[in-house]
């Protein structure tokens, strides 16, 4: 073992300076040779948890995740998945066969067609509905899957299904698992972050969405307001003058220093340090991340940004592209409350998310393609579960009011970006478009697909718990959908 | 969590056999056999009989798998799976034959011709002469009926006067006739109106909490009706004084299977009084390591203060300590810990962890509260502060509800009550079942299966949960075990006939959702609770008066009025009416009130219309009031766990899974830790109840159990020393970890029982030692030769704990509010997403009255590694990340704190700077500061006075001089600092 005193301590010293001076003229004085790297020093730390950047098991085909979480159901027969049937038999009740997946079996209708017109697209001729003009020109650099189905019919345990593979809260969340796995590029920002809701209110399941459960909270989302303070806490909310705070993190940094010098050996105390360097880093690179100044005025515009409909979604579509260039391995964008919960007159409800989100998706994609980024980034679009075929309609209201109940059996979820091969459309369901038929996807697939293009093998991802490895997908053995890579 | 399922008992990873060349014929053929398909009971029966029956067979039946029959291969094991399968390779009989998984390693392995056999068997179609077709029994439709019908055809509820609980009420039937028809299925009503799709009807499946019969459940009970609808006479699998077969006496060998010996000292160089000491020192000595050298007294005082109240020493305490000169002066520095009132928030906070502790149902995104949780978390604190038994502690927390007779004694005494509320233990997991849409038998189970878990991690030290879905897959943990143990709860917890939790709102429209409440308070807590009650009524009444007082005015005005119309003579009678009640009056006062009553008398509504201050009145009396009502005291009620008498059978659910029911199981413990010869004999004490629970708890607090004590003593060795003597805490199974002294650790349970289970004894035993008392520092020869302290040549430097991180800072800042016990204080969820504690009148509560609501925890304590309690936690995490560092740099309420620490020493010491670094030294770290610290201080001090004066008006610190805003900056640097957030 070579524990050399002085080179030890030399190292503290700098450190908790550094991070002092850091702080107070907003340059990285740190360099890259940390004082964790620090080779004379015995790494004793009983489990070495960090987020450097780590070996995948094998060559991966992307390098960053952009996750479009699309929750509250996007209704799949209205948007990606054309039934004529429905049309054919519109009215006809079912009630007695579809009785347990609905929540309130008292506004049950019967089937019901898609107030929307389908048309093909691209060279793939890819189906898509008239409310995602925008999208549509994509449908070349899109995977669509048709036959995805989640296994509850509600909110809250289908989110978590799709978060972290279970139907209950307290598992690490997908982003939680990449970020364990892999670490994360750039250590001046958390791995993984959330853009959640622009309206400042936290989605369903709050921040349990992007918990780490079991893993250390290392791995945890960090969530980034897109107004207000992006971070918590990143900064006081009334600051004091430079000076004052100058002067107080200078004593601090003595005062530990003599603590440090007091008790040689304590990693703990090391490790401690460097987290006060990562709060002064993190200050500054947010900043940085987050400023959407210097953007042209024609990429704004791409995504929507400066007009009403689009402009909060926009922005942060636009902020996971600029983290995601920055080295962010897994982001993670929430649109503004369950707008795709469409229960009641899908006729105007729907078309009115699609219109907030369509444009914004669409530039992002564009935006990724422009930059190069496509063959790095990983864009996955998705709910938590689709919407029934029948027409939800409360007793005593109007037809034309109606909305369809969640429908967990089969919905459509899109990939785009690193690793697919555009134009793609996978599997089905059935002639009503009610449970997922042919090629049938579960969330452990979709799963077990998404760390594949990532380059981690399911087997290989496991935290061990009490003597047990537990894995994203649980214990049965997903399957990677292969069809839909290049 | 559940664990990779494997379907057959433990598979040995030997050598996999290769195969032999599939094509070549086998030599021992019976002659002819060649050529016809093989048949079951000639060919194959035997063999398998031979080979497998030793745990296989009708009697043994390991995994639940038994193979001396067609029916047995078909149903398969505890994966609910048939072992056979159209295609050979899909067969699981196959793939473990062939794969060399089975015969297991130590029993002869299967011949190659017999392989052949085998292959060529399943090959052919598995074909058997039919006499052994599958006899279905009621116990293998009964689980469906439970499952889906008995909610309203059952024990609390018989719609249409139909029962579906047993072959005789099926048979009778209800209003409409018989539900079946022995012999003849098509005849029966129950599976018509099953057809039909109108049972369970479909407009009350969500509320009801149940779902269609699926069609392979249909098609067994159309079976078991055409096979006669016959009962059969299927006792419960329960353990008897024969040998269980399942579990073998090599596996109950296992070092924590067998009942803890005190084993004789060690001799050991050096004289060590305390046997701890004598036990450590020779492993020590054995590395040529000894102890450190004992910490500093301040370190000491420090120390024990945290370790035992989770607050840092109040100075004169230190002080007090610094100056005693006897020689037990460290015994009564312990000794005035252990009785300090805060000894119980510290360690039944450390309780609450493993019981899974929260203030909310969880599981769905509204949390909704449960209301009267923190009782049992006042009885915790209580109980450990009163050093009460942990047997006894055990015992009520398991099994209180049965230790008295409470609905039928003439006063509910305190001792009843706190074994009520201590049963609260057993209602702490996760449950989303107050919302429709998942209270279903998965859902409710899943409650079960928490709870088994708290109890198999914080008791018992086992991973339970892996014997849900198979038997446990590396100790000697059959699935039927973990049924018995589901059959302890069924009583009190079951799942075919659920007391909701509290509704989620908008989610149910049971009619009596909440009803896990008992009434049996003491009559001083109902006494209490009257007079809080009446005083707010008075609250809300005077709230009210003024607006009565004016309607009342208002009224006698109209009435003047409208009297003031009618003839005079007329006025007398009239009054007379109406003072008179309705009923009262006579027959001509019936008549004046016909006549004048409508025109006499006016509404408020109306009276409000008139007067619009008369209005505005009412509207903010109307708002007050309601606002008032919210803090109307709840009555007081116990959350409690109880038995509801004679519960459903419980039946195994192959795989974990409701829906794939095997064999019927009675109550009883792990045969592991039995002799496996001792049936389980329930006594109950209290009328109605079975007795179950009671005596599961008694066996867990017998002496000489082989693992209450030791996971117990574990635990508290664990919060003193850094790391448990066995260092899976809630592992004491084949995969923890073996301990790193056992013998110290059994000498430590049998003391610990011997000493009347006294955990007040036990922290003595442990802190009373060289080895608590060594100093924390290293050295590169202790990080050589002890890098991980598992030979403890040292103490270890500790960051404080989320809860001792907050309560200091409240602490040294003076915010803390001394009061205890009652409702929690709730928490706010800020529009930037900070989560924090409410201010009360005093000040901050202690972090263990703070509301623990599982969807929002303050941000303080979770930054600071405070867990979600999933279902509960064996053991926090400890993490340094930068949030940390954020949020004691940068928030607000943090700032707060360390203005009003300053104002503090400030009162303390005006103006004297030195002597103002001094007392924060004192206060926030313990000590004196170094002539250096002293001198850095200082200089900053000055400096940051004289940028203050000089910085522009700040609108936040307004009106607060430059001195105290320095001083605010210095006390803000001193709770930031390591040397205030760890402990030595």
């Amino acid at each position: 073992m070579t524990f050399s005193r002085r080179s030890f301590m030399g190292s503290v010293t700098n450190g908790l300076q550094g991070a002092a001076l850091a702080w107070l003229f907003s340059r990285d004085l740190y360099g890259g040779s940390g004082l964790l790297a620090a080779d004379s020093l015995p790494d004793t730390r009983p489990a070495g948890y960090n987020l450097l950047p780590k070996q995948p098991t094998f060559q991966p085909r992307a390098k960053a995740v952009i996750q479009l979480m699309m929750q509250g159901g996007p209704s799949q027969v209205d948007l990606f998945d054309p039934k004529p049937e429905l049309d054919r038999n519109h009215g006809k009740s079912i009630l007695k066969d579809i009785a347990k997946n609905l929540s309130s079996p008292d506004a049950a209708g019967g089937l019901m067609r898609s107030p929307f017109q389908f048309r093909a697209h691209g060279e793939s001729g890819m189906q898509v509905s008239e409310l995602l003009p925008h999208l549509s020109k994509h449908v070349d650099d899109m995977a669509l899957v048709r036959s995805m189905f989640n296994t509850h019919q509600n909110h809250e345990p289908a989110i978590y299904k799709i978060q972290s593979g279970k139907t209950m809260p307290g598992l690490p969340s997908l982003g939680s698992w990449i970020s364990y796995g892999l670490g994360t590029l750039n250590q001046n920002l958390p791995a993984y972050i959330v853009l959640d809701s622009p309206d400042g209110r936290l989605p369903t399941n709050h921040v349990q969405n992007w918990q780490s459960g079991y893993l250390p909270p290392l791995y945890q989302g960090t969530r980034i307001r897109s107004k207000g303070v992006p971070i918590l806490n990143l900064k006081p909310e009334h600051s004091e003058p430079q000076p004052v705070e100058a002067l107080s993190r200078d004593l601090l940094s003595k005062l530990d220093r003599i603590h440090r010098n007091q008790r040689p050996g304590q990693l703990q105390l090391d490790a401690r340090i460097a987290s006060y360097e990562l709060a002064a880093r993190m200050q500054m690179s947010a900043s940085d991340a987050l400023d959407v100044t210097t953007e042209t005025a024609g990429t704004l515009a791409n995504y929507g940004i400066g007009e009403s409909a689009t402009d909060s979604y926009g922005r942060q579509c636009l902020l996971a592209r600029r983290l995601v260039e920055r080295g962010v391995r897994f982001v993670q964008v929430y649109p503004v409350g369950q707008q795709w919960d469409n229960h009641r007159d899908i006729g105007t409800s729907l078309p009115k998310i699609c219109r907030t989100t369509d444009r914004p998706v669409a530039g992002l994609l564009t935006d990724l393609k422009q930059r190069g980024l496509m063959d790095d980034v990983l864009v996955v679009w998705g709910g938590e579960f689709g919407r029934l075929p029948i027409a939800q309609l409360p007793p005593g209201t109007p037809a034309k009011r109606a909305g369809r109940d969640h429908g967990p059996t089969g919905f459509s979820v899109w990939f785009a970006g690193a690793g697919i091969k555009g134009g793609t459309t996978y599997g089905s369901t059935d002639e009503i478009g009610w449970r997922a038929a042919e090629n049938r996807v579960s969330v452990a697939d979709w799963h077990a697909t998404i760390l594949h293009l990532l380059g981690l093998g399911n087997d290989e991802l496991f935290f061990e718990v009490h003597g047990f490895k537990q894995r994203l997908t649980g214990v049965d053995k997903p399957r990677v959908v292969r069809e839909i890579m290049s | 969590m559940s664990c990779p399922v494997k379907t057959w008992s433990l598979g040995a990873l030997v050598l996999a056999v290769c195969a032999t060349p599939w094509a070549a014929p086998a030599a021992d053929n019976p002659p002819g056999e060649t050529d016809q398909p093989l048949v079951f009971e000639s060919s194959i029966q035997p063999l398998l009989a031979r080979r497998c029956g030793k745990c296989h067979s009708d009697k043994i039946r390991k995994s639940g798998l038994e193979l001396s029959t067609m029916a047995g291969l078909r149903r398969g094991g505890e994966s609910g799976e048939s072992v056979l399968a159209e295609k050979l390779d899909d067969s699981l009989l196959w793939q473990m034959i062939d794969g060399g998984d089975m015969p297991p390693a130590g029993e002869p392995p299967l011949t190659d011709p017999e392989k052949q056999r085998i292959r060529r068997w399943i090959s052919t179609g598995a074909k058997s002469d039919g006499t052994h077709t599958a006899t279905v029994t009621q116990h293998d439709i009964l689980p469906f009926l439970y499952t889906r019908c008995v909610v309203c055809h059952g024990r609390r509820k018989q719609s249409g006067q139909l029962d579906l609980r047993t072959v005789e009420s099926m048979l009778k039937g209800g209003k409409s006739g018989p539900a079946i028809v022995a012999g003849d299925p098509a005849a029966s009503l129950l599976l018509k109106r099953v057809h039909a799709k109108d049972m369970p009807p479909p407009r009350e499946l969500i509320r009801a909490g149940v779902r269609p019969l699926e069609s392979p459940e249909v098609a067994l009970i159309t079976r078991w009706i055409s096979q006669g609808a016959r009962k059969f006479d299927v006792p419960p699998d329960v353990q008897t004084t024969e040998s269980d077969p399942l579990v073998s006496d090599e596996q109950r060998k296992f070092w924590a299977f067998q009942r803890p010996r005190k084993p004789p000292l060690p001799p050991v160089s050096g004289s060590y009084s305390n046997p701890v000491d004598q036990f450590l020192a020779r492993r020590l000595n054995a590395r040529q390591l000894e102890f450190s050298p004992t910490a500093s007294r301040r370190t000491l005082v420090r120390r024990v203060a945290y370790d035992l109240t989770g607050l840092p020493p109040d100075w004169q305490d230190v002080e007090r300590f610094l100056a005693d000169e006897s020689d037990g002066w460290y015994a009564k520095l312990v000794d005035f810990y252990l009785d300090s009132p805060h000894y119980g928030h510290r360690w039944g906070r450390h309780w609450l962890d493993l019981c899974g502790y929260a203030d909310s149902e969880g599981k769905r995104s509204a949390d909704p509260v449960r209301q009267h949780a923190w009782r049992y978390r006042d009885y915790v604190i209580r109980s450990l502060n009163a050093d009460k038994p942990y047997d006894r502690f055990l015992l009520e927390q398991i099994a209180g509800d049965e230790l008295y007779d409470y609905e039928n004694a003439k006063s509910v005494s305190r001792e009843m009550m706190d074994a009520l509320v201590a049963t609260g233990f057993l209602r702490m997991a996760p449950d989303g079942t107050g919302s429709d849409i998942v209270d279903t038998v998965e859902e409710r189970f899943e409650v079960v299966a928490d709870e088994i878990e708290i109890l198999g991690s914080a008791v018992l030290g086992l991973t339970l949960r892996c014997a849900q879905c198979h038997s446990h897959k590396y100790d000697p943990i059959p699935q039927r075990d973990y049924y018995r143990l589901v059959a302890v709860f069924q009583p009190a917890y079951d799942v075919y006939d659920w007391l909701k939790p509290t509704s989620v709102p908008g989610q149910s429209k049971q009619a009596n959702p909440n009803r896990r409440y008992l009434k049996y308070v003491t009559e001083n807590v109902k006494q209490k609770w009257t007079v809080t009650r009446d005083k707010h009524r008075a609250r809300v009444a005077a709230l009210k008066q003024p607006l009565t007082d004016r309607l009342t005015a208002l009224r006698e005005q109209h009435l003047k009025q409208q009297l003031a119309k009618l003839p005079e003579t007329l006025h007398a009678d009239l009054q007379k009416m109406l003072n008179t009640v309705a009923d009262q009056r006579s027959e001509v006062q019936k008549y004046l009130a016909d006549k004048f009553g409508k025109q006499l008398s006016v509404s408020d509504a109306q009276l409000v219309k008139q007067n619009a201050d008369l209005a505005q009145l009412k509207k903010t009396t109307d708002k007050q009031v309601k606002e008032l009502q919210t803090q109307a005291p709840p009555e007081p009620l116990i959350r409690a766990l109880w038995d509801r008498g004679t519960p459903s059978p419980t039946w195994i659910f192959r795989r974990g899974d409701f829906k794939n029911p095997g064999d019927l199981v009675g109550p009883g413990v792990l045969s592991a830790l039995t002799d496996g010869k001792t049936p389980f004999v329930p006594q109950p004490v209290r009328p109605g109840s079975t007795g179950r629970r009671l005596a599961f708890a008694r066996w867990l607090v017998e002496p000489e159990h082989p693992l209450t004590a030791r996971v117990l003593v574990n635990r508290v060795w664990f919060h003193h020393m850094g790391r448990g003597i066995v260092e899976s805490l809630s592992n004491f199974g084949n995969t923890g970890t073996r301990p790193t002294h056992p013998q110290l650790l059994d000498w430590l349970a049998v003391s610990f029982v011997e000493n009347g289970w006294s955990l007040k004894w036990l922290h003595r035993q442990i802190m009373n030692t060289e080895a608590y008392r060594q100093s924390s520092h290293t050295s590169p020869r202790l990080l050589q030769r002890d890098p991980d302290n598992r030979w403890l040549s040292r103490m270890p430097l500790r960051r404080l704990e989320a809860e001792a991180v907050r309560d200091s800072l409240l602490a040294v800042a003076g915010q803390l509010d001394a009061s205890t016990w009652g409702p929690p204080v709730s928490v706010t969820v800020q529009p930037d997403g900070l989560v924090v504690s409410n201010k009360t009148d005093g000040g901050w509560k202690r972090t263990i009255y703070v509301q623990q609501r599982r969807k929002e925890l303050p941000t303080i304590l979770e930054t600071f590694d405070l867990p979600q309690m999933m279902p509960n936690c064996v053991e926090r995490p400890n993490s340094t990340v930068a949030p940390q560092a954020l949020l004691m740099l940068n928030n607000s309420l943090v700032r707060a704190w360390a203005l009003a620490f300053a104002r503090r020493i400030e009162a303390q010491a005006p103006a004297d700077r030195t002597r103002q670094i001094d007392r924060v030294y004192q206060i926030g770290l313990s000590r004196n500061p170094t002539p250096q610290e002293k001198q850095y201080a200082l200089a900053a001090l000055e400096q940051l006075t004289a940028q203050w004066q000089a910085a522009p008006e700040i609108e936040a610190s307004k009106d607060i001089p430059a001195a105290t805003r320095a001083l605010a900056n210095f006390c803000h640097v001193i709770m930031n600092s390591a040397a205030f957030l760890y402990v030595d």
